[in-house]
């Protein structure tokens, strides 16, 4: 009977500590709920609104140039203070996603400029032509960008940032095999020949690569700096099993056989963990990529000597096409204070701030106006300017793939084809014109719905 | 006779035991060759990482990196934070899932059975179609911005947990437990006098299992924690992650100062499974 | 105490329910509510923020007869599923024996194979893309000083999925800590009679360790059943976002996140996630009634 009461005894035990657990936690901070933080609570006693402001931004770069922005702005007048909150990149917008859905969203995220249109048809972003009634602002960006922010004619996110694609190209490889270092390819022809004399080889293995299509970027970059399309046109039309297409299938799978599978295997394997590059200690004599690639040659290849250029186009006057992408700043569906939102939004993509953020980041932004002056900015360094301005006259020859809307996922039938045919399991022209009647039947279903 | 027959025997144990060393150690080296590569990057300024190719020891040993880390972000209040977290729930399903398993595996009941498959059904909807109903959930019970959602669910037990917990409920004898009824123990008093010292190495698992997955969770506090003070490490070392690069060398020296506990947790808890071993080869 | 010999049997069964009503109450509030709301969204268009229409089977017509990448990601899955269980739950249970072993160094040992098991994320997947490397990886190294010709690994369709298995082999080591917990219920008293008796040691495993662990072995099975068909992250970052060469790393989970988060499907994604369930419910019942027959708890050993 003593156990009996040591049982009871145990039972008042645990029941205690529970209670002790409890009590503990309405102390803590994350278990007090309904709780408001320093910046709500501060605003709140001095009657301003609170915008809440996310972005993926919380690098020891990037984020200080961030908030130096959002405290401008909350410097420059007194009825609004912004909060700034970094949530991780990538998952960010699911946690945005869910926010919308339980009605308690932020009132400003930075969102993918491929996805606006789409997020606007889902009615996850804002409709945002009222406030552009107002003032239009579409007049700063570049209309490439605007346009791709666009549903049904109707905004739903202010273009902020964006890049595009050119060629990086190692001076000293140039003047090695005797090519004018000041002269990088202009056409795909060119591009193949200049590759064939920078290639060096030790017996059978490469101890330099002049160039492969497929590092850096993928082959949608060429099908389109080939055709200068979209595959699959905003009217739901697809156009994939084209003559230029094939072509430019074809002119990949050259590449692939001039230099094989190992070669490019382990070469990309270096490029896509994202971590040691070739083209930084002269093993790859030309590499495509963004523009902000640039800030890592500066940092970690300092004494690389190389050069930047327009991507090559396909033919003479084909035209050197090149792709972009970027992000936007949207108002979700469901913000409880989208005025003072777009307050905030006009200011992040003015001239002013966007020409910080450009010479600070050292990243291409949606402001035409702020990315002509960052280029010339004396607060760049000269050796920065170079490049920087290659990328602003650059984006002229840029354009946007946004999701279509009719097939958005559509990527994911178009690509085995091509490793198909990269894999040499299936002729370029069968791919193709299965590909073709993949995605024609994914639209087809879509608009059944 | 016999005594060479002892030899022989003596002879091959000795042999198999320097086998089975010998196997550990190859072993070892295999499962630690890509921590060695998470030191080496840890240590290594980026110009280095980025090197091609790849080096496997880091040319200079930047010890301050670490320190680097640390001050990235406030991962001392992280730190707490994730502590306050982890303890909690691993209070709660060592707890609640010994108590619920024994339920399952020792008294019988009508629609055990069911009940029992529902529980495992729990575990095969993936998460993230239950994801947005779920946080829609917890944002009108106004749990959002609050630890609740990370916690809560913790003291109301886990299907993996319950489950495991049960099997090991299983290997104890029903007489046992018969004997005891028949002297007038309630249940509860069996199940902590004699159910939990006997299933002690699986509570032990559990403990660690529940540390490591509160301890690593990223997708929970994601979601449910707005305000960046609230934030854990798991959040705390995305900041070296962003749209473009990787600060490696950081990231690998964060991840590695907060498998620190984690280890160090481990070897604590071997104690539960080292005592059993000495039981088995004690005779010496 | 003379009324608790009142109807034994019923009361025997309300405690029974006491014990289990935690996980009844948690059930009820926090995991019913959004299972059931996923059930019946899979029969609409649900797509989160603006609409929800019935629609009746289509999303499961269109799932089973008009989508060709459900029925890839489908067959990624089951080829990974049916190889990647077995293999490590066999290397789980070889490593705890041999990690139950009277060897120096342990502690250490175990250790060191438990590591893996707790480094998770990105940053792992992407060390596991540079050992992978067809020409300078670590992997092929290792295959080449014992004169094998080293495959190609994240880049060969043949061998991605083999690639992902691999390094789930890799972090064995939650199985193992499984394992470890089970041997310590097997009595000493039972090795030194088959000692006595002549045993050999794959006797003793075979005959006396290896039945007292199987209550775990079936546990580990069914959850990594389960788990097994939920692979996505690891697939995700080493495809690079693409689903692998010839979408062979599409996993079925893969895809269904696709769809609910990228296109914004949701009751397409809802309703894959409900077939799933079946083929893994159907998987597990199975698993359930084939239990008794080589599953051996110690509590029922009289009947």
């Amino acid at each position: 009977m003593k156990n009996m009461e040591e049982n009871e005894l145990f039972k008042k035990r645990l029941l205690f500590s529970l209670m002790a657990v409890l009590l503990v936690l309405s102390g803590c901070a994350g278990f007090q709920t309904g709780k408001e933080n320093e910046v709500a609570a501060e605003a709140d006693a001095e009657g301003k609104v609170v915008v809440d402001f996310w972005t993926f931004w919380g690098s020891e770069i990037r984020r200080p140039v961030i908030e130096k922005i959002v405290e401008d702005f909350n410097k420059s007048q007194d009825e609004i203070v912004v909060k700034h909150t970094f949530v991780p990149w990538g998952d960010i917008w699911t946690k945005e996603l869910a926010a919308i859905a339980a009605g308690d969203p932020p009132d400003v995220v930075i969102n993918d400029i491929n996805a606006t249109a789409l997020r606007g048809q889902k009615k996850q972003a804002m409709n945002l032509s009222e406030f552009l009634e107002k003032d239009d602002i579409s007049a700063r960006f570049y209309p490439e960008l605007w346009e791709a922010t666009l549903y049904e004619g109707d905004s739903y996110g202010i273009p902020f940032n964006t890049d595009t694609r050119i060629l990086y190209y190692n001076k000293d490889a140039f003047e090695e095999v005797g090519l004018n270092p000041e002269q990088p390819p202009k056409t795909w022809d060119e591009l193949k020949e200049y590759a064939a004399k920078l290639d060096k080889k030790n017996g059978d293995t490469y101890e330099r690569l002049g160039f492969y299509p497929l590092f850096g970027v993928n082959y949608d970059v060429w099908m389109l700096n080939g055709s200068g399309h979209n595959f699959v046109s905003p009217e739901g039309e697809v156009q994939i099993d084209t003559e230029t297409n094939l072509e430019t299938l074809n002119w990949l799978l050259e590449w692939k056989n001039h230099y094989g599978e190992n070669v490019v295997n382990s070469v990309k394997s270096q490029i896509d963990s994202q971590q040691a590059n070739p083209f930084f200690t002269g093993k790859l004599a030309m590499f495509v990529n963004t523009p902000t690639f640039y800030t890592q040659i500066r940092d970690y290849a300092p004494d690389l000597n190389f050069g930047v250029a327009m991507l090559p186009e396909k033919e003479e006057g084909s035209g050197h096409t090149s792709w972009g992408g970027g992000f936007v700043a949207e108002i979700p569906e469901g913000s409880s204070h989208p005025e003072e939102a777009w307050e905030f939004i006009k200011h992040l993509t003015d001239k002013e701030a966007q020409e910080y953020w450009a010479v600070k980041n050292y990243d291409n932004v949606a402001n035409t106006e702020a990315a002509e002056a960052a280029a010339k900015s004396p607060d760049m360094p000269e050796k920065d300017q170079v490049v920087y301005q290659t990328a602003v006259d650059n984006m002229q020859n840029t354009l946007l793939t946004p999701f279509p809307l009719a097939a958005p996922d559509f990527p994911t039938l178009l690509n085995p084809e091509i490793d198909n045919v990269l894999l040499g399991k299936k002729t370029p022209e069968q791919a193709l014109k299965d590909a073709q009647a993949a995605v024609e039947q994914l639209v087809e279903e879509n608009k059944s719905k | 006779m016999k005594q060479s027959y002892f030899d022989s025997m003596k002879n091959r144990e000795k042999v198999l035991k320097a086998v089975n060393f010998i196997l550990l150690c190859f072993g070892s080296l295999l499962f630690l060759s890509p921590l060695w590569w998470m030191i080496s990057t840890s240590l290594k300024t980026m110009k280095e990482v980025m090197s091609f190719p790849p080096t496997f020891f880091p040319k200079e040993w930047n010890w301050d990196n670490y320190i680097k880390t640390w001050e990235a972000a406030p991962f001392d209040l992280y730190t707490i934070n994730t502590v306050t977290i982890t303890i909690l729930v691993v209070v709660g399903q060592v707890l609640v899932n010994s108590f619920v398993a024994y339920g399952f595996a020792k008294i019988p009941f009508k629609g055990r059975e069911v009940l029992f498959a529902i529980v495992l059904s729990t575990m095969m909807i993936p998460g993230f179609v239950t994801l947005i109903p779920q946080y829609v959930l917890f944002a009108n019970l106004g749990w959002l911005n609050t630890y609740y959602p990370l916690v809560v669910p913790a003291f109301f037990g886990s299907a993996f947990n319950i489950f495991l917990l049960r099997q090991f409920y299983m290997t104890v004898p029903n007489e046992m437990i018969e004997a005891a009824r028949m002297e007038g123990a309630s249940h509860f008093y069996i199940w902590r006098k004699i159910g939990i010292p006997l299933t002690k190495p699986a509570l032990a698992t559990v403990a660690i299992f529940s540390f490591n997955g509160a301890w690593n969770d990223f997708l929970g506090p994601l979601l449910y924690v707005n305000d960046e003070n609230l934030y854990t490490l798991q959040l705390g070392l995305q900041v070296f992650k962003g749209e473009m690069s990787t600060q490696w060398n950081y990231l690998m020296a964060g991840s590695l100062i907060v498998l620190l506990p984690v280890i160090l947790l481990f070897f604590f808890f071997q104690k539960y499974f080292i005592k059993g071993i000495n039981l088995q080869s004690g005779g010496k | 105490m003379k009324r608790k010999k009142f109807n034994y049997k019923r009361q025997e069964g309300l405690v029974g329910y006491v014990f289990i009503l935690p996980w009844i109450i948690g059930f009820l509030l926090f995991t019913a509510g959004p299972l059931l709301f996923s059930l019946v969204a899979s029969f609409t268009n649900y797509n989160i923020t603006s609409q929800m229409d019935f629609v009746g089977f289509r999303n499961y017509e269109k799932l089973l007869f008009d989508d060709q990448l459900f029925w890839t990601s489908l067959w990624n899955t089951l080829y990974y599923v049916a190889f990647s269980v077995p293999l490590t739950t066999i290397g789980a249970i070889f490593l705890s024996v041999l990690l139950n072993q009277d060897v120096p160094g342990l502690r250490f040992f175990r250790t060191i194979y438990y590591l893996p098991a707790v480094l998770s994320g990105v940053g792992v997947y992407l060390l596991w893309m540079q050992l992978l490397d067809p020409s300078t990886g670590l992997v092929n190294l290792v295959l080449g000083w014992f004169g094998i010709d080293g495959p190609n690994w994240l880049f060969d369709p043949e061998w991605t999925k083999p690639s992902l298995i691999l390094m789930k082999l890799w972090g064995v080591g939650g199985g193992m800590l499984l394992y470890m917990a089970s041997l310590q219920g097997v009595s000493k008293s039972l090795y030194e009679a088959a000692q006595i008796d002549g045993a050999s040691k794959w006797q003793q495993f075979r005959y006396i360790t290896l039945p007292m662990i199987t209550p775990v072995i079936f546990f580990d099975v069914v959850t990594s059943l389960i788990g097994g068909f939920q692979i996505f992250q690891e697939a995700y970052v080493m495809s690079n976002g693409t689903g692998g060469p010839v979408n062979s790393l599409l996993f079925y989970n893969y895809y269904m996140w696709n769809k609910a988060f990228k296109v914004f499907d949701m009751g397409y994604a809802m309703a894959m996630s409900w077939i799933l369930f079946i083929i893994v419910f159907i998987l597990t019942m199975i698993n359930l009634k084939l239990a008794p027959r080589w599953v051996h708890y110690e509590g029922e050993a009289k009947r």
